[in-house]
């Protein structure tokens, strides 16, 4: 019993952990909050503060979510545990309870961080017991240290109608990842062509993210202060090349003869150089206008791209190869698009488009700038580039998207339901995001939470829905339970909080308004050490039995969804303080109003067909849907009632320290 | 009916041998006339492998059913009885030449494909024999290096079998002398002399590379009928630059020999490329002598090898997994670190401060300093974390000077910062440091050890290079003017050189060899002239000589003065091509009501149709796994007029 205490001291050290490092993270950026405040113009946020009033009810939900999730699995975990401790034979079981668990939980894809349990020996002695649990204890430990180490950012992104969504991306994301995150949230026809893409206001720079790469690395790079932002989009030139390859490869034949190429051709142009030995970069030759060192001149030069970078011809030289100068080779610079440098840098066309080391952020004679004669040279040349930098990643992307968007219109349908069981909140962005297909996004905020929960598998329990594909398909087992119940709304929840998997939510209830916010303590890096001056643990199921039922009380809340839903769309552009104290709470209108197929703010064409199928094919399912959105939403209550001591940010974590304050008082 | 005599030399029986007479009726068919020799010649020994030559046709009576009368030979007839197997010199894209039996009597692409057989190397139908360039004057040490290697022992019978014994082919493990045969063909050979590079033929100009395309002999007739003598020299190369199902495992030889084919295509400049590009080909070419060195090549090949290494990597795999004990994870999780004095110096506009002295610290992926070590328990004075930058070597060991250039990036642009070591050991360290951190390793990672390794050994080569002309060089150096092309012989000293390669070199030095040499193909590969024949032709309606590139995938119509493209035709628009035998011209249609006609200037017609069809037939290969070798199809794309 010593050990399950220690643990559970353990756990709840790393809860505290997490809330002081959610706490800690908050501060630096709300320091900023004053003086920028002005700044509301942008789309983007400036600061935490503000972004953090800015996010729609149902993004904080979301993160909420994200967190509980996190947080209900650990508990989950441990009540395993208990349970098997219970049993006769208690140490060795030590860890095939973990994998039980790990099984319920709904994502654990990073199967590296867990290591097979260690061959288990028939008749262990005693000693060799007690130096297995201690083992297991420091690998257990070790783990978490690792899973420490996992960096997560919220990262806010706007969708095309001003709208946003909010999701915690894990530093292995990849922008795959996030992206089928993102269908999964919006609800989109997922064809290829939706793309993440950074834009950098200041420099006047975009870039669609290539599938593959890890979202958290370039965004790192953004400043404090960074009016960058994230948005999801379709970029008809992400996969243009594999459509119309002959665009690209043939490019100097005329165009007629190109738009009548056929299939079978198409075809074999991207076999012969996308599935050769060696991939083939288009054969790009030609004069830009390079914006010369410090000066506002721009001077043409004869430009040749290569697989191994692009080189200019040098002055009363020949093209033959060994004559040619090396401008840049691409292992270290991004390509990205120039947006108005006619008027920015006196470029003699607004087609212009830009090299340089991701990390620079502003001006700097390391940047190159280059400009095309027009629009289709400006394609070929960044696509060339591409090509040249990423290779056969490009193709095995586009396959990838090309898969996700064949099995994407069945699949969603799937999907929807059996990612609600994560965790309460998550139907209502279903059900809100619904209204406003069209997304168009930004980043909002960054911030750094460093987890230190229970396990690795937690850890992986939080962005849930980053690898979709395959859990879906698990997931589908555990959800049913949650799903027909949920319909009923707010008095169903108690019932549902009593059914098998998401029994130990750890509430995120009110009555905490009176404890303070702990203390935010300096970064914290030496985690794991749990400060074990915590209660003993209860069995957790127990407490959460006599736990007041949550749901109730939201209940008398005000019912969050609004800005989001399509009301909302308009307002959520200038940060509206969202007192949602005042809100009204009207589900059901909002309901009809996406029902219909009709979303009002539709600028892309693709969404209305979206809507309309999906209305079609579960209209009684959405219907049912809408009403658990009032769910837990109590932040607005806590922000209305004077906001968290940790500054703008207080409202989002102080509720979830309160969330675990509550628990501990509980015990 | 009438009997007369027909004489026949016997080549067996010797050069001055009187051919031997027999008394023959016009019935009487090619496999009696053989019988009534061999009885006459009175010894006893195989002559399956022999068969009548009629010289004055210059063709092979291989018909045995055939009657005289019906192949219309007379008493006139001046008939040779011969094997139909006879010794070649063959030079390999390696250079080195091999004497081995070739069939002279069938068609060449038959030819190659016994050698390759022979030789280990799948799809033979990549390759084919040409003539070798004119020696230009009988060098007087010409004997000495040749004829080393012979296979001209090995029984044409034995080389059916395609078991493995040894990790080669079993004709090979008959003997130590085969046995380094083997050696000589799948192991990569070391950078040459750089004397040896210059003093080999180069191209300089497109048609200089079109006149190589001339020397391609027929492959529908035989070595015999194309005038190829008992030890004449061809040389046997890839023809068609279409690799298909490239598979290390199988294809020790090929991948060798494509590798040494493409090295030397770029030294001797066959095939241009920049300079950074032939720097990287220089760093790759000293990687794979290196690492091909050091490891037993003989055995990977082996099938039963291949299947014990599977086993005991999925062992080892099972192992790790199960021994990541605490104590080794709490290893990983706590980098190595260093600790040193260095000094630092940042360039900046108007400062004439030079290096100053601190106390170093390398950890992760970042360097922090403090004021001493004793100081370095508290705030470091500064930290950078060198992920993403960029590592320059400034080194002059003469001069003992080791100045690591790092290029950091920050939001602003890239900051400029150099530290100076005291001396080699310290530089080796530290600049490997910086390099894996800014690949975002840190000093944990597998590959600190070997980093650290080959910066000692390029200091060792500029040692070396920096000393007096005279010295021999060391074992394991390579003097880097065998890496790359005459031009930077003169353009570079080889101390310029080196570091120059070393740059390049960073990127590659984990390579494995088959991921090395695979990367050097594949960047030869992604050279935009890649795979282009030349050939000097004249368009129908143009007056002026014109240069016709064949790739695999189209076909080039060249400037011959500037040298530019004026034209591309793609095989996949192509309706139907023909030959002109009476006037050698080449017409093809394509798409679109597209004509084009042409006659050839440098080479025979015969060698542009047989390239076209020829890459016509490698692209039906890759729609029909099968392994089998359609040769009548390519016959029949290739054949021209004979074949029909």
């Amino acid at each position: 019993m010593d050990d399950i205490d220690a643990m559970f001291s353990d756990l709840l050290g790393e809860m505290d952990l997490l809330t002081q490092s959610l706490g800690v993270e908050t501060v630096p950026p709300a320091s900023p909050s004053t003086s920028t405040k002005e700044l509301n113009f942008s789309i983007g946020f400036t600061d935490l503060n503000e972004s953090l009033n800015e996010l729609e009810d149902n993004d904080l939900d979301a993160l909420m979510a994200d967190l509980v999730a996190d947080l209900s699995a650990t508990e989950e975990k441990l009540a395993a545990e208990m349970g098997t401790q219970k049993e006769p034979s208690p140490p060795p079981q030590h860890l095939p309870p973990s994998g039980g668990s790990r099984l319920s939980s709904p994502a654990s894809s990073a199967a590296s961080l867990s290591p097979p349990p260690p061959p288990q020996k028939s008749k262990p002695s005693k000693e060799d017991i007690e130096a297995q649990i201690k083992a297991d204890k420091i690998k257990l430990a070790l783990e978490k240290l690792k899973e420490a180490k996992v960096k997560k950012l919220v990262v806010k992104v706007l969708m095309n109608d001003g709208s946003s969504k909010t999701l915690m991306v894990d530093e292995r994301q990849t922008v795959r990842e996030v992206l089928d995150n993102l269908f999964e949230k919006t609800h989109c026809d997922c064809n290829v062509d939706w793309s993440l893409c950074e834009t950098n206001p200041e420099l006047q720079l975009e870039r669609g993210f290539e599938d593959h790469e890890n979202l958290v690395e370039p965004l790192s790079a953004w400043t404090r202060d960074s009016e960058n932002k994230v948005l999801f989009q379709e970029r008809q030139d992400k996969y243009e090349v594999f459509k119309n390859p002959q665009n690209y490869y043939l490019w100097k034949k005329n165009k007629k003869a190109l738009q009548e190429i056929k299939d079978r051709d198409k075809e074999l142009l991207i076999q012969e150089n996308f599935c050769g030995t060696s991939i083939i970069v288009p054969d790009l030759e030609g004069a830009l206008y390079l914006k010369e060192d410090g000066k506002k001149s721009w001077k043409q030069r004869l430009f040749q791209l290569r697989a191994s970078g692009i080189y200019y011809v040098p002055k009363g030289k020949s093209k033959s190869s060994r004559d040619l100068v090396c401008f840049v080779q691409f292992d270290n610079v991004n390509v990205y698009y120039g947006k108005d440098f006619k008027s920015k840098y006196k470029a003699p066309t607004d087609f212009c488009f830009v090299l340089k080391h991701p990390q620079i952020q502003k001006e700097s004679q390391y940047i190159k700038y280059l400009c095309c004669d027009d629009a289709s040279s400006l394609n070929l040349w960044v696509t060339g580039i591409r090509i040249a930098k990423y290779g056969v990643a490009m193709y095995e992307n586009y396959k990838t998207a090309m898969k996700k968007a064949a099995v994407t219109s069945v699949w969603t349908n799937r999907s929807t339901p059996s990612s609600s069981n994560q965790s309460t909140p998550s139907p209502t962005i279903k059900g809100s995001e619904k209204h406003h297909l069209p997304f168009q996004m930004m980043i909002v905020y960054k911030l750094t939470l460093r987890f230190t929960l229970l396990t690795q598998d937690f850890g992986n329990a939080s962005p849930a829905p980053p690898p979709p594909p395959p859990p879906p398909l698990n997931e589908i087992l555990p959800p049913p339970p949650p799903d027909p119940v949920l319909p009923p709304p707010p008095p169903s929840l108690p019932a549902k909080k009593t059914s098998p998997l998401p029994t130990n939510f750890p509430p995120p209830p009110p009555a905490m308004d009176s404890l303070p916010p702990p203390p935010l303590p300096p970064p914290v890096e030496d985690t794991s050490e749990a400060p074990p001056d915590f209660l003993p643990p209860p069995p957790p199921a127990a407490g959460f039995g006599s736990l007041p039922p949550p749901p109730p009380m939201m209940n008398s809340l005000p019912p969050p969804p609004p800005p989001a839903c399509f009301g909302g769309v308009d307002q959520s552009l200038p940060p509206p303080p969202p007192d949602p104290g005042f809100l009204p709470p009207p589900p059901p209108q909002m309901l009809q109003g996406g029902g219909a197929g009709a979303p009002p703010p539709p600028p892309p064409p693709p969404p209305p067909p979206v809507a309309a199928p999906r209305a079609a094919i579960q209209p009684a399912g959405s219907v049912k849907k809408m009403p658990p959105p009032p769910p837990k939403r109590t932040t607005p209550s806590l922000h209305g009632g004077g906001g968290g001591g940790g500054g703008g940010g207080g409202d989002f974590m102080s509720e979830l320290m309160k969330a675990m304050q509550k628990k501990r008082s509980d015990q | 009916m009438a009997v007369w005599d027909l004489s026949v030399i016997v080549e067996d029986l010797g050069v001055d041998a009187p051919p031997l007479t027999i008394g023959v009726t016009s019935d009487l068919h090619i496999g009696g006339v053989i019988l009534k020799l061999v009885e006459k010649t009175q010894i006893k020994r195989d002559w399956s492998d022999h068969a009548l030559w009629w010289e004055q046709k210059q063709q092979w009576l291989l018909r045995t059913a055939w009657t005289l009368e019906k192949c219309g030979i007379h008493a006139d007839a001046r008939l040779v009885f011969m094997p139909q197997h006879k010794p070649l010199r063959l030079g390999l894209p390696n250079g080195i030449t091999l004497r081995l039996r070739a069939s002279f009597s069938s068609p060449v692409f038959h030819t190659v494909l016994e050698i390759c057989k022979m030789l280990n190397i799948r799809h033979p139908e990549e390759l084919s024999l040409l003539r070798p360039l004119e020696e230009k004057k009988k060098k007087k040490d010409k004997d000495s290096v040749e004829e080393i290697y012979d296979l001209t022992e090995v029984p044409l019978t034995s080389v059916s079998q395609p078991c493995l014994y040894n990790g080669m082919p079993a004709h090979f493990a008959d003997s130590p002398k085969t046995e380094a045969v083997y050696k000589m063909l799948s192991v990569t050979l070391q950078p040459p002399a750089p004397e040896a590079i210059a003093k080999l033929y180069r191209p300089a100009s497109v048609v200089d590379k079109a006149h190589i395309n001339s020397r391609w002999l027929d492959s529908s007739r035989s070595l015999m009928q194309q005038g190829i003598r008992d030890n004449d020299r061809l040389w046997l190369r890839f023809k068609y630059f279409a690799f298909h199902d490239m598979e290390p495992k199988y294809d020790a030889v090929r991948l060798t020999q494509l590798y040494e084919q493409a090295r030397w295509s770029i030294l001797l400049e066959d095939i241009d490329c920049t300079e950074e590009e032939m720097m990287l080909f220089g760093a790759l070419q000293y990687h794979i002598s290196k690492v091909s060195q050091s490891e037993p090549q003989m055995l990977t090949s082996s099938a039963a090898m291949d299947d014990l290494e599977s086993a005991l990597q999925c062992l080892e795999v099972k192992m790790e997994g199960e021994s990541s004990s605490a104590s080794e994870m709490l290893e990983n999780m706590t980098a190595p670190v260093l600790n040193d004095y260095l000094k630092i110096f940042r360039p900046k506009r108007l400062t004439l401060k030079g290096y100053k002295q601190y106390w170093f610290k390398f950890q992760d992926t970042s360097i922090s300093y403090f004021k001493s070590k004793e100081e370095s328990i508290g705030e470091p004075i500064q930290q950078i974390n060198l992920k993403g930058c960029e590592v320059a070597p400034d080194v002059n060991v003469a001069a003992q000077k080791f100045l690591i250039r790092l290029l950091i990036p920050a939001p602003e642009g890239m900051n400029e910062v150099y530290l100076r070591c005291e001396n080699e050991q310290q530089y080796a360290q530290w600049m490997a440091a910086c390099r894996l951190a800014s690949k975002g390793k840190t000093l944990a990672d597998s590959s600190f050890q070997s980093e650290i390794e080959s910066i000692r050994t390029f200091l060792a080569m500029q040692k070396t290079n920096s000393g007096s002309q005279g010295n021999a060089p060391t074992d394991d150096s390579i003097n880097t003017h065998s890496l790359v092309s005459p031009r930077y012989h003169k353009k570079y000293k080889a101390k310029q050189l080196t570091p120059r390669i070393l740059e390049a070199y960073q990127n590659v030095a984990q390579l494995s060899l088959t991921d090395a040499l695979m990367r050097f193909l594949q960047i030869w590969q992604a050279l935009p002239d890649f795979g282009i024949s030349y050939v000097v032709v004249r368009f129908k309606g143009s007056r002026k000589d014109e240069v016709l590139g064949i790739a695999p995938n189209r076909l080039i119509r060249i400037d011959l003065g500037v040298g530019d493209v004026v034209k591309t035709w793609r095989y996949n628009n192509m309706r139907q091509w023909n030959v002109n035998w009476d006037i050698r011209q080449v017409a093809i249609e394509f798409d679109g009501n597209v004509n084009i006609a042409f006659s050839c200037v440098t080479a025979d017609c015969k060698i542009v149709h047989e390239f076209i069809g020829g890459y016509i037939f490698m692209s039906t290969r890759s729609r029909e796994k099968g392994n089998t070798l359609n040769e009548e199809l390519f016959h029949k794309l290739t054949g021209g007029h004979e074949a029909l």
